[in-house]
């Protein structure tokens, strides 16, 4: 708040109260040559206001078709949530809801870093202004690098779309599972050890612990639900993984790899924007390409708000 | 809940930027402004910019020594309205207890719907507050408002209509998985 203060003081009033516009000035300029009137005005238009308007229009209409093309993937994605739910169920005990986390404060605090970038190209502080866009690059490249963790760690357990999907991990043995599921870890464990048996031949289907209880409902419900067990599995009568469950690693590469392609079109943009505020080109009057900047970094965190519970925080 | 802030807004920027919610009202009006003030005298234009000070240097791409160099520019000010500090860091604690929330809440079993459900009022509260307070839609024009309605519209419409036929074909499946199990065993 102390600064809001120092704020007011470098600049007071806005909002065109009986402050006309570029216009009156215009009459008595060549139009042809509107460079007269500063260095960031285009000749093609007559105002500053005229300049940013069409810009922001601009940003805007290209944000909607940014909207309608992740549109594709969500669609995708949530037709075949609603047709398969088990492969989202299995999938999910892959993802870590911490890097997701982490991820989704990283992209927000950056986008308030960009917010903030914009207020200040408006009220001229320069100082302030660079701070808040390297802070928003740091970010971006923070949460590539999560991102960068995250798919390395995929790639080492074959967790891949299509042919080269080849798990290297049963779900039964993850963490996630066993915390979330004891007693079904458990018991999947004991299926798998069956199955092993049963594969060998007789004599090591003899010797396998027999399954002797009716299992419980926390025993079983678990693995029907992830699709291991029951008409969704690969093998219906033993213990494995939901059919087509490298269709979800498809869902999931594709999703955060288009929104990832646009986290590094973000860094580029921004390291541009950085050089052009370094050189002190963003004022009041000509702010908008930080403007339009933040409006598609703010559309990227979007995106990411429902990427987050969608892949990451399936129950 | 915009509507809410509204009072806080209209007393904080009117003290910082100036530019007050009413802002686009205001760019009309500057807009209208120049039909009137073009015939005008420029020197009844320079009171005006003496008032607004030293202050008011806005020359883009100059530091405030250069600034003054420009006076013809000096005016045109609130191009579009200005976010306080204050309502920007709140929006992000919003968000960050929004985010907790989302992760807390999947420690119970609401169902699987019901967990779906409650995760995306959450996401799409957090898109709200993205949309109106980080992009200014509240304070924009409301053209770029219906601009981005009108993409959600179109997603909800495409999502919507692919959901109500996504099963047209499962027979089919299902037809074709059963004999190719049995032509496997």
């Amino acid at each position: 708040m102390t600064q809001s203060t120092s704020e007011s003081v470098t600049k007071p009033k806005a909002g065109g109260h009986g402050t006309p516009p570029q216009a009156g000035h215009d009459e008595h300029a060549d139009h042809g040559h509107g460079h007269g009137d500063g260095p960031h005005l285009a000749h093609h238009f007559d105002t500053y206001q005229q300049q940013f308007d069409a810009g922001k229009l601009g940003i805007w209409l290209f944000l909607l078709t940014e909207v309608l093309f992740f549109s594709g993937l969500f669609c995708a994605y949530t037709v075949y949530r609603a047709q398969h739910p088990e492969v989202f169920v299995y999938a999910h005990y892959f993802l870590n809801t911490n890097m997701g986390a982490l991820n989704t404060c990283v992209l927000l605090i950056s986008s308030l870093t960009a917010a903030w970038a914009v207020r200040n190209a408006q009220l001229a502080q320069k100082g302030l202004l660079i701070f808040n866009i390297v802070i928003t690059i740091a970010c971006a490249f923070t949460f590539m690098t999560v991102k960068y963790f995250e798919y390395a760690h995929k790639f080492h357990d074959g967790l891949l779309p299509g042919p080269n999907f080849h798990p290297t991990e049963q779900v039964w043995e993850l963490d996630s599972f066993k915390q979330k599921h004891p007693e079904a870890a458990e018991f999947a464990e004991m299926l798998s050890k069956r199955a092993e048996a049963r594969a060998k031949g007789t004599a090591a289907e003899k010797e396998a612990p027999l399954i002797t209880q009716r299992p419980t409902e926390e025993q079983i419900e678990p693995l029907m639900k992830a699709g291991l067990i029951g008409p969704n599995s690969e093998e219906p009568m033993g213990i494995s993984r939901p059919r087509n469950a490298h269709v979800f690693f498809s869902i999931y590469f594709f999703m955060t790899g288009l929104h990832g392609i646009h986290v590094i079109g973000g860094i580029i943009v921004w390291a541009w924007l950085l050089k052009r505020a370094v050189r002190g080109e963003f004022g009041p009057k000509y702010f908008g390409p930080i403007d339009y900047a933040a409006l598609y970094w703010h559309l990227v965190d979007l995106v990411w708000i429902y990427l987050f519970p969608l892949l990451y925080l399936i129950h | 809940m915009a509507n809410e802030e509204t009072p806080k807004t209209e007393a904080t920027s009117d003290l910082e930027s100036g530019a007050d919610p009413k802002a686009p009202a205001a760019v009309e009006a500057a807009k209208v402004a120049p039909e009137h003030d073009a015939t005008a005298p420029n020197d009844k234009l320079e009171p005006t910019r003496q008032d607004e000070g030293p202050d008011s240097d806005p020359a883009p791409g100059a530091d405030d020594d250069h600034g003054h160099g420009h006076g013809a520019d000096d005016h045109d000010h609130g191009l579009a309205h200005t976010m306080p500090v204050w309502m920007l860091v709140a929006v992000l604690g919003a968000l960050m207890v929004l985010t907790v929330l989302t992760v807390s809440v999947t420690r119970f079993d609401l169902g699987s719907e019901g967990n779906l459900v409650v995760a995306m009022v959450i996401a799409t509260v957090k898109a709200g507050l993205v949309v109106t307070f980080f992009m200014h839609l509240y304070w924009d024009k409301k053209f770029h408002l219906v601009l981005f309605l009108t993409a959600v519209l179109f997603v909800i419409l495409f999502l919507s209509m692919s959901l109500t036929d996504r099963g047209e074909y499962q027979t089919n499946i299902d037809w074709y998985q059963s004999v190719s199990t049995a032509n496997t065993k």
